[in-house]
């Protein structure tokens, strides 16, 4: 066998076109960047003076929080209406994506009726939370209500698709011995699907709190939908309250940081059987 | 009485080629039958061919005097909840308890929505609890299965198909995981059935040697054909030459020997 001494030259790396592209892309993104620098239009603006503000009005936001339109029970009873939009949501949407995601698994319904509904749930998923809101503020009216079903709509697309996954991923050894024994279609659902795919459903249900959490403060500004998000699109738009906007980020802050203390716990659970 | 009756059973996958062709022949009550032959042969389609786990291409199965082919889903399900099956991978929910999978071998005879929300009678677990005593594992019955050795998850298989009050018992390689001693416990088990519950054994095995053991009739299977039905002293080393074509000769090699042909 050839064994290669320290003098012979390492062989060239062959020609690959996918790193190739992927450092042209990165090199004329370089290059847009610096030729952007250089062609900032800054004449009406002392840049000085513009840096010094932006570290106040940052000190002034993360250092110096406080309340003056909301008080400290309104602050909280926003924030609870927004975790109640998520949490409604998302229980909403986990009952839909159940009762589907038993209607498209492979190794619980037919195929046509699987594809039927992977189908279906794919385009609902395509389409952005945001524009199913705007869709359903077209019967509605921009405001919980249509907040409510568009968010509704795009939690039980993506939680049928996880669902379904989960199940799929169910040893087809057990269904069978269970099959085997007499048990009907229901009992081995109950029995082996629910079971054995328990950590990952709530798993990813919880995953699924956490984005409709951050989304339903979104839609509290965007959608009228009330809550949190309206009272910082109050503070930032019309009251020009800088301390107010850093109590509402800390507010969230510390509630997104329990949910992924929460999620966390749940998730190495999931990775212990 | 006839437990099992196979009539000219034959079984395609699609293609040409059949898994099963042409297979037939009659269980009594009491017997202990070993299905031998190669892999591929056809020995784990001809089992679930029984309980309708795989529809037959052509031909009939009867189980208890009753066709098979024909029963509507409920009464398919009151067929199958009369006959017991064991697996190679013991097949159990691996996430719950002893006890609740021993307790699957009832939902049979349960209600769909009793069985589905796991609500059981307290005789029903008594019985469990007894079966599991049966088979030495009433200390685990809180245990999750996978916590189990394997040759323990068998036996939780065997109290699961035990609790069905099966008149007939399916065992597909259920030794075929299991080192030597487990293996002897979970056949010794199997006889004991047998013998003493007087319940109808058919098992696919791979080791003939365990089939000679432990059966009271063999039948020899290759490409999908019956080679040898008969007593298992007259299994000469011709016809199991027969039955195994290229892999006999280690089999006749290890033959005796108790790690069998793997
Ligand atoms: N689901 C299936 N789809 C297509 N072909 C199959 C399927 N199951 C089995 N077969 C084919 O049918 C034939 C018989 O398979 P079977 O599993 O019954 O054999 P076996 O005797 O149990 O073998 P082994 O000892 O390996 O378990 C094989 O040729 C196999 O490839
Ligand atoms: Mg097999």
């Amino acid at each position: 066998m050839h064994v290669p001494t320290p003098h012979t030259p390492l062989p060239r790396r062959p020609f690959d076109r996918s790193s190739f592209v992927l450092s042209a892309t990165l090199a004329i993104l370089a290059v847009l960047t610096i030729y952007g620098f250089t062609t900032f239009d800054t004449n009406g603006v002392d840049m000085d003076m513009a840096l010094d503000m932006l570290g106040d009005n940052a000190k002034t936001l993360f250092f110096a929080p406080g309340l003056s339109n909301v008080t400290i029970e309104g602050l909280l009873k926003n924030l609870g209406v927004t975790v109640a939009l998520g949490f409604l949501t998302t229980v909403l949407g986990a009952v839909i994506g159940m009762v589907f995601a038993l209607a498209s698994a492979l190794n619980l319904a037919p195929v046509w009726l699987s594809v039927v509904v992977k189908a279906f749930t794919a385009v609902v998923r395509a389409i952005p939370t945001v524009l199913w809101v705007l869709i359903f503020a077209v019967s509605a009216g921009l405001g919980s209500v249509a907040a409510v079903l568009g968010m509704t709509f795009h939690s039980a697309g993506y939680l049928i698709k996880a669902y379904a996954e989960s199940f799929e991923e169910v040893d087809a050894g057990s269904i069978e011995a269970l099959k085997a024994s007499g048990a009907d279609w229901w009992q081995v659902v109950g029995q082996v699907f629910i079971p054995s795919s328990r950590a990952a459903l709530m798993s990813w249900t919880f995953l699924r709190f956490e984005i409709n959490f951050s989304t339903a403060i979104a839609m509290g500004a965007a959608a009228g939908a009330g809550g949190i998000g309206f009272d910082m699109f109050m503070a930032s738009g019309f009251y020009l309250n800088l301390r107010e906007m850093g109590a509402f980020t800390y507010a969230i802050l510390i509630f997104a940081v329990l949910l992924e203390y929460v999620a966390t716990k749940l998730h190495t659970k999931t990775m212990q059987g | 009485m006839t437990i099992l009756h196979v009539d000219n059973v034959r079984k395609t996958y699609g293609g040409n080629s059949y898994a099963l062709d042409g297979v037939s022949f009659s269980v009594e009550k009491g017997e202990f039958v070993a299905i031998i032959g190669p892999s591929g042969a056809g020995k784990s389609t001809l089992l679930r061919c029984v309980n309708r786990l795989i529809f037959v291409t052509s031909g009939e199965v009867s189980v208890n005097g009753i066709a098979v082919t024909g029963l509507s889903n409920p009464s398919l399900r009151r067929l199958r909840r009369t006959i017991g099956m064991i697996f190679q991978h013991y097949n159990l929910v691996n996430r719950l308890t002893v006890l609740e999978n021993v307790l699957h071998g009832r939902l049979g005879y349960k209600s769909t929505i009793a069985g589905t929300c796991g609500f059981y009678t307290a005789s029903e677990k008594n019985r469990a609890y007894e079966i599991l005593h049966a088979v030495g594992l009433h200390e685990h019955i809180y245990k999750r299965c996978d916590q189990l050795s394997g040759g323990q998850k068998q036996r939780v298989g065997i109290a699961r198909a035990l609790i069905q009050d099966p008149t007939l018992m399916l065992c597909d390689e259920p030794i075929a995981s299991l080192d030597p001693s487990a293996a002897k416990i979970v056949m010794d088990t199997l006889r004991d059935i047998n013998t003493r519950l007087g319940i109808t054994v058919v098992a696919n095995l791979h080791q003939v040697h365990v089939a000679r053991d432990y059966a009271t009739r063999i039948i020899g299977v290759n490409n999908g054909r019956v080679i040898y039905d008969g007593l298992p002293k007259d299994l000469t080393i011709d016809i199991i030459q027969k039955i195994y074509g290229s892999e006999a000769h280690d089999l006749i090699l290890a033959d005796g020997d108790t790690h069998g042909t793997h």
